[in-house]
């Protein structure tokens, strides 16, 4: 194998890989709507007829974004040791995304008949406002979001181009990338992803999202797999301490050690951010609406339970070697390139001994654009029920037919798709920091009015609503001061007390839900009794 | 006086949740502070590795990360218990806010 790598040379296997990726998530895509139309079409399209097993709930409902994956690997390599700190709260991300909602969730909606978020507010605390809000926090948070990813996914299509010389990821520090971001290339990019995700995701709505996404987190676990055998093993050939002690020669000493190593002066994880991310990841997947929806559509509760052992597992083998994987990439590539090239430069590195190697470098890269298209197309389906669901059929046409609907959901996501690609001609940026501003002000709006929601039977539809209200306004606050007070780029919060938005976010938001509810009038007790307590017969059994 | 008798699953359900947001708890203040006492500000002299990992990586995040998938065994199976969901009442229009129910029961 070569010590350094100079010029990598991407042939044809990464594209026809990612060809193959798509050509399969559109055949999932059919096979899901044959499940789908075995129930209703809402029931179906958008909830999987409450049909979720342990392997797609596991895989799927608490996996970060596309770029959330993608990015990680770049943290690693320009940060060094700190970042196993800086994801180590995902050890609790398994027990906390499922133990402390999932079965109530699950039963709630059943007991409601709530399709989507927005529906099972609304029906908890008995008042449509609450369920509106919850309606616009999601279409406005994740929007973006979604529109972001749009431009991952071109651009990873983009860089796989068979005699493409340049590879990254996303758009941070990528500044070739950005130069030629609008030429023919990133364009078709653009434009074959989205009919891919848009026609697989139409076609199969719900279920076909969830496949593609439990198909993308088989292949990444394959991937990191193939990689860790590749690489590490031949980096710490003369010892398991050289990948670190060569890093940490071609950086320096901050590269093993908190808070990290950093080029531009501003430490990477202080101690108030060390404590900030283990609120992000394993309470913001709490309060993720797609997470919240797939535990809505699970089975029943062994399947909760099975999704726990699975996803602990899962996490372990993802991200403790890929750690090590991006220690050694810096060990073997010192530098010179744009740190989201990492994961594709391994690949690319480390495949040409063995047999197929274009091929399976295609099969590690495609990894990463499958988390894309899972993100996007998990998006796509939380947002278009939220629009056709909780606005045209709850405020516009309550009594629409299944035919109409299924239209209007068609047209939704087309709307959507176009709405992706005209924004993206002109890229948008920020995609890193979008995933953590969306996370943090999505779990700021809905975790404490969701957990008041599923056990407070004291809990008011003011007090959900001043909880939702006042989170997000603390998110978005922090947010909007980062850049206004302290002159920080886009997207940068103000850090108040050295602890990020999502601490105070959850902070405010709890506090007003509580002591609002306290002090307005409880709910109906017809309301609580019919969500918290035993049904009849098992009531009158136990008082006979 | 109306005796309440809560659902057995949201009973336990509570239960579960406290104990994963106490396990959350505990693995947050154990890792922030190992990690914060043993793996800032050292130089590269005094480290140790064990396998390929840092002395405060190994035992600030590895062991807790490995005892957490460990626990996730009896926790999904010893201490989660099974519960029925119930059917689930037909959903293909959105389900009535209860206001205007309650307000004419």
């Amino acid at each position: 194998m070569p010590e350094t790598v100079t010029q990598l040379s991407v042939g044809y296997g990464p594209i026809i890989m990612l060809l193959a990726m798509m050509g399969f998530s559109v055949w999932l895509g059919t096979q899901a709507q044959k499940a789908v139309e075995r129930g209703g079409f809402m029931q179906g399209y958008f909830l999987g007829n409450r049909g979720l097993g342990a392997w797609a709930l596991a895989l799927t409902a608490t996996v970060q974004s596309g770029g959330t994956f993608m990015g990680f690997p770049s943290l690693v390599y320009t940060h060094g040791w700190i970042v196993a700190l800086w994801i180590g709260s995902y050890m609790v991300v398994p027990i906390t995304g499922f133990a402390v909602l999932g079965k109530r969730f699950a039963q709630l909606s059943r007991r409601t008949g709530a399709i989507t978020v927005p529906d099972l507010f609304d029906a908890r605390y008995g008042d449509q406002r609450v369920g509106l809000v919850a309606s616009l926090a999601i279409l406005g948070f994740l929007t973006f979001l979604m529109i972001a990813q749009f431009k991952a996914g071109a651009l990873v299509m983009k860089l796989t181009w068979p005699g493409t010389e340049t590879m990254a990821l996303i758009e941070t520090a990528t500044a070739d990338a950005a130069q030629h971001a609008y030429d023919t290339r990133y364009l078709i990019g653009l434009g074959v992803f989205a009919l891919t995700v848009v026609g697989y995701t139409l076609i199969g709505g719900f279920l076909a999202s969830v496949w593609t996404d439990m198909f993308q987190s088989v292949l990444m676990l394959i991937g990191v797999v193939l990689l860790f055998v590749l690489i590490v093993p031949y980096v710490s050939r003369d010892g398991m301490d050289q990948p670190t002690l060569k890093a940490v020669a071609a950086t320096g000493d901050a590269y093993a050690f908190g808070p990290g190593f950093s080029t531009t002066g501003l430490a990477f994880l202080p101690l108030g951010a060390a404590v900030s991310f283990f609120f992000t990841w394993p309470i913001g997947g709490v309060g993720t609406p797609a997470g919240m929806v797939r535990l809505m559509a699970c089975k029943d509760t062994p399947t909760i339970r099975r999704s726990i052992v699975l996803l602990s597992f899962y996490n372990g083998l993802i991200y403790l070697p890929l750690i090590v994987i991006c220690i050694c990439g810096r060990a073997l590539m010192p530098g010179g390139f744009a740190p989201d090239e990492i994961v594709p430069r391994l690949a690319i590195w480390a495949a040409p001994d063995v047999p197929g190697g274009s091929l399976v470098s295609g099969l590690i890269l495609a990894a990463p654009f499958g988390a894309v298209m899972a993100t996007v197309s998990t998006f796509l389906v939380v947002i278009a029920s939220g629009v056709v669901r909780d606005i045209y059929q709850r405020f516009l046409r309550p009594h629409a037919e299944s035919n109409e609907i299924r239209w209007v959901t068609y047209g939704v996501m087309v709307l959507l798709g176009v709405i992706g690609v005209v924004a993206n001609i002109n890229p948008v940026q920020f995609l890193q920091k979008l995933v953590v501003f969306s996370t943090s002000a999505t779990a700021s709006t809905f975790v404490a009015p969701a957990l008041m929601l599923a056990y407070w039977r004291r809990a008011t539809a003011a007090g959900s609503l001043a909880g939702m209200l006042g989170g997000a306004t603390m998110v978005l606050s922090l947010f909007t001061a980062g850049p206004l007070v302290e002159g920080k780029p886009m997207f940068e919060p103000y850090q108040l007390l050295g602890l990020d938005p999502i601490v105070w976010g959850l902070a405010v938001s709890s506090a007003l839900s509580v002591s609002v509810s306290l002090i307005t009038s409880p709910p109906p007790d017809e309301l609580v009794a019919k969500l918290f307590d035993a049904p009849p017969s098992v009531r009158a059994a136990t008082q006979s | 006086m109306t005796h309440i008798v809560e659902d057995t699953l949201v009973r336990r359900a509570r239960r579960e949740a406290a104990l994963a947001l106490a396990i959350w708890l505990v693995a947050c203040v154990y890792s922030v502070t190992f990690c914060y006492l043993n793996g800032y500000e050292r130089t590269v002299d005094s480290l140790t590795f064990v396998l390929w990992f840092p002395d405060w990586v190994f035992w600030g995040i590895v062991v807790p990360w490995s005892i957490c998938i460990l626990l996730s065994l009896p926790f999904a199976y010893r201490l989660m218990g099974d519960e029925p969901l119930g059917e689930a009442v037909d959903s293909e229009e959105p389900p009535a806010s209860d206001e205007h129910e309650v307000q004419h029961a």
